[in-house]
């Protein structure tokens, strides 16, 4: 097809290769723009025992050797990992019969890549700031995170324009890089409904006595064991829950905090009802996700919350601190629960208040459920993706580039 | 022909000798007929320059203003060298003959752009890291290590200043020995070598 749309997306996690969220968004945004008649290349690190190459439903991916020698320190390491990237990027898109309309670069973690692929080819760069170091950090306080944050700052000036995913992600990428208003545009992110629905009918409960006792409910956090996630206001509300419930909070991810909070719960003597499970399989993440009797999401910062939409697909009652993307995906009441963030009493009230009236969280989480696949669907996502695709390359097809 | 020179220090921006030694060298090439163009790097004094030599240069800053180490210093930088090079590739019409690299650098610039335009370089040998920091292995050292070996594998050719650092690349890189032509600064015969090895490598096209 001679006039095919087709784009380059730079990632550097794509299944299996999985490390945050960018992994299953590029996936996912991938196979549906796909789905909707786009060419779609991706580039990403490599992986063991993963393909350099292969075609997954139509999306061709290409995995890049990842600078596998020791590294003086991540920061420096993204940066030679970018060397390659770019580098093999490069030859691909000269390789192929037709030619990349697009370079669309995710987070920093690909910032010189697409950079220098946008100058060297000559085509518009896009990108979607997935996060940002300044509100990772809650500040810049060292040399690496201004560095970080200068880099990300270069990425959305040189980007033709910059994708976030939420309303809060708009206005904070603006403030942070004083970005003009018309150069960010609001695209959700998506969830898949599907890997949900397909369980639906199997016996959970053999699974479910794996991480709780019959007669206790199950509290689910499911996220990095870091400080902007907030898992800490969650261990600090345990006993404050426990008065009034019989639950077991299970905690999956793993991250720095792990130790520190494992000394939150020690000292409360609570390490019977709070059972730190570490990594899980996607398989078990599901099912887990679909038996918990409450998911909570104590974030201090967050650009997005995959997690909650992830529940609400799940069909698990949500409890949400009211903040960032948070804020926008959960209508307090109708479709979960927000409570005040970084306030150990609001998230105890709103967990017990979910676990102890069951008329309200069947109501919630069929909301819930309903509102995922009115706005969260990657169709329509993808959709909205390849408009601005085209009106870039349309606005492009002026400039003395083309 | 039309040569664009890498070098990450030019006049008035002067580290160590490798600035004269490109003033003069790209000075004698414009004479000689070449289109020289010589990206550069300065923090402040960045654009397009003609020089009354007939030399035209392009100073690029880095964007990205602080840093933890030479590394990512470096790593940032490439991309306005990039730019910068592009620019005068598609004004030239798609016409570069070579890219002459002095030093490491810009190498990854140089590979990107072979790799994305077919526009072959040439890796032109200052110094090695080995010799700059003897025995040195740490993470830092061996990435800077990778960036020269990377060098050595993806230009066309070498150009070394000695017999004995053209013995030293092909001892501590492997390199094959014709890949790499020694060319000793300061002679007159400098710039004839240097023009010989650019129309071997561009095949003697008038690119």
């Amino acid at each position: 097809m001679k006039n095919e749309l087709s784009v380059m997306m730079l990632s550097w996690e794509f299944p299996p290769r999985v490390i945050g969220g960018i992994s299953p968004h590029v996936y996912y945004l991938s196979k549906s723009l796909a789905r909707n008649g786009v060419k779609v290349y991706v580039v990403t690190c490599d992986f063991p025992g993963a393909p350099a190459h292969e075609v997954l439903d139509d999306v061709e991916v290409y995995r890049v050797d990842s600078y596998k020698n020791p590294a003086p320190d991540f920061a420096t390491w993204v940066y030679l990992m970018n060397l390659n990237m770019q580098k093999e990027a490069a030859a691909l898109a000269a390789s192929l019969p037709n030619k990349v309309g697009v370079f669309h670069a995710h987070d920093w973690l690909v910032a010189t890549s697409g950079i220098g692929l946008k100058h060297v080819f000559r085509k518009p760069l896009l990108v979607t700031m997935h996060s940002t170091e300044i509100g990772r950090r809650d500040g810049l306080h060292t040399d690496t995170e201004k560095m970080i944050s200068e880099t990300e700052a270069w990425l959305t000036y040189e980007a033709w324009k910059v994708i976030c995913c939420s309303g809060y992600m708009v206005s904070h990428v603006r403030w942070a890089f004083g970005l003009p208003e018309d150069k960010l545009v609001m695209v959700p992110n998506g969830v898949n409904t599907q890997v949900y629905d397909a369980i639906a009918g199997e016996d959970l409960r053999e699974l479910r006595s794996r991480f709780a006792a019959p007669h206790e409910r199950l509290v689910l956090f499911v996220g990095r064991l870091v400080y902007e996630k907030g898992v800490h206001i969650l261990v600090n509300a345990v006993p404050k829950v426990l008065e009034k419930v019989d639950a077991k909070f299970v905690i999956v991810g793993s991250g720095y905090m792990k130790e520190q909070l494992l000394n939150i719960v020690r000292s409360m003597k609570l390490e019977h009802k709070v059972l730190f499970a570490g990594f899980v399989d996607d398989a078990t993440l599901l099912r887990l996700q679909k038996v918990a009797d409450v998911s909570v999401v104590p974030s201090l910062f967050e650009p997005f919350g995959i997690v909650a939409l992830e529940a609400m697909a799940a069909r698990s009652p949500v409890v949400v601190s009211d903040t960032g993307g948070l804020s926008e995906i959960v209508e307090h009441d109708v479709t979960g629960v927000k409570v005040y963030p970084n306030n150990t009493d609001s998230l105890a009230w709103g967990i017990t208040r979910v676990l102890t009236d069951d008329g309200f969280r069947r109501y919630i989480v069929e909301n819930a459920y309903r509102k995922v696949q009115e706005k969260y669907d990657w169709e329509k996502i993808a959709q909205q993706t390849k408009r601005i695709y085209e009106s870039v390359l349309g606005e492009y097809s002026k400039s003395f580039w083309a | 022909m039309r040569v664009i020179i890498f070098s990450w220090e030019y006049p008035p921006r002067v580290v160590g000798h490798l600035a004269e030694d490109i003033s003069t060298l790209s000075t004698q090439l414009a004479k000689h007929g070449v289109e020289t163009y010589v990206v550069t790097y300065h923090d402040y004094l960045t654009g397009a320059t003609n020089e009354p030599s007939g030399v035209n240069t392009i100073r690029v800053t880095n964007p990205v203003r602080t840093h933890i180490g030479v590394l990512t210093w470096v790593l940032t930088l490439n991309q306005e060298v990039e730019r910068a090079a592009a620019n005068i590739y598609y004004q030239a019409k798609k016409h570069v003959g070579v890219i002459d690299v002095y030093d490491w650098h810009f190498i990854p610039a140089a590979v990107t752009l072979k790799n994305a335009l077919a526009v072959p370089f040439i890796f032109s040998v200052e110094s090695l890291e080995d010799h700059r920091s003897p025995g040195a292995n740490s993470p830092f050292n061996m990435a800077i290590k990778s960036i020269e070996w990377l060098g050595f594998y993806e230009a066309a050719r070498v150009t070394a200043k000695s017999e004995w650092m053209r013995d030293e690349i092909v001892r501590i890189y492997k390199v094959p020995g014709e890949k790499i032509t020694v060319v000793p600064p300061n002679t007159d015969s400098r710039v004839q070598n240097v023009l010989k090895l650019y129309a071997a490598v561009t095949g003697g096209t008038q690119d």
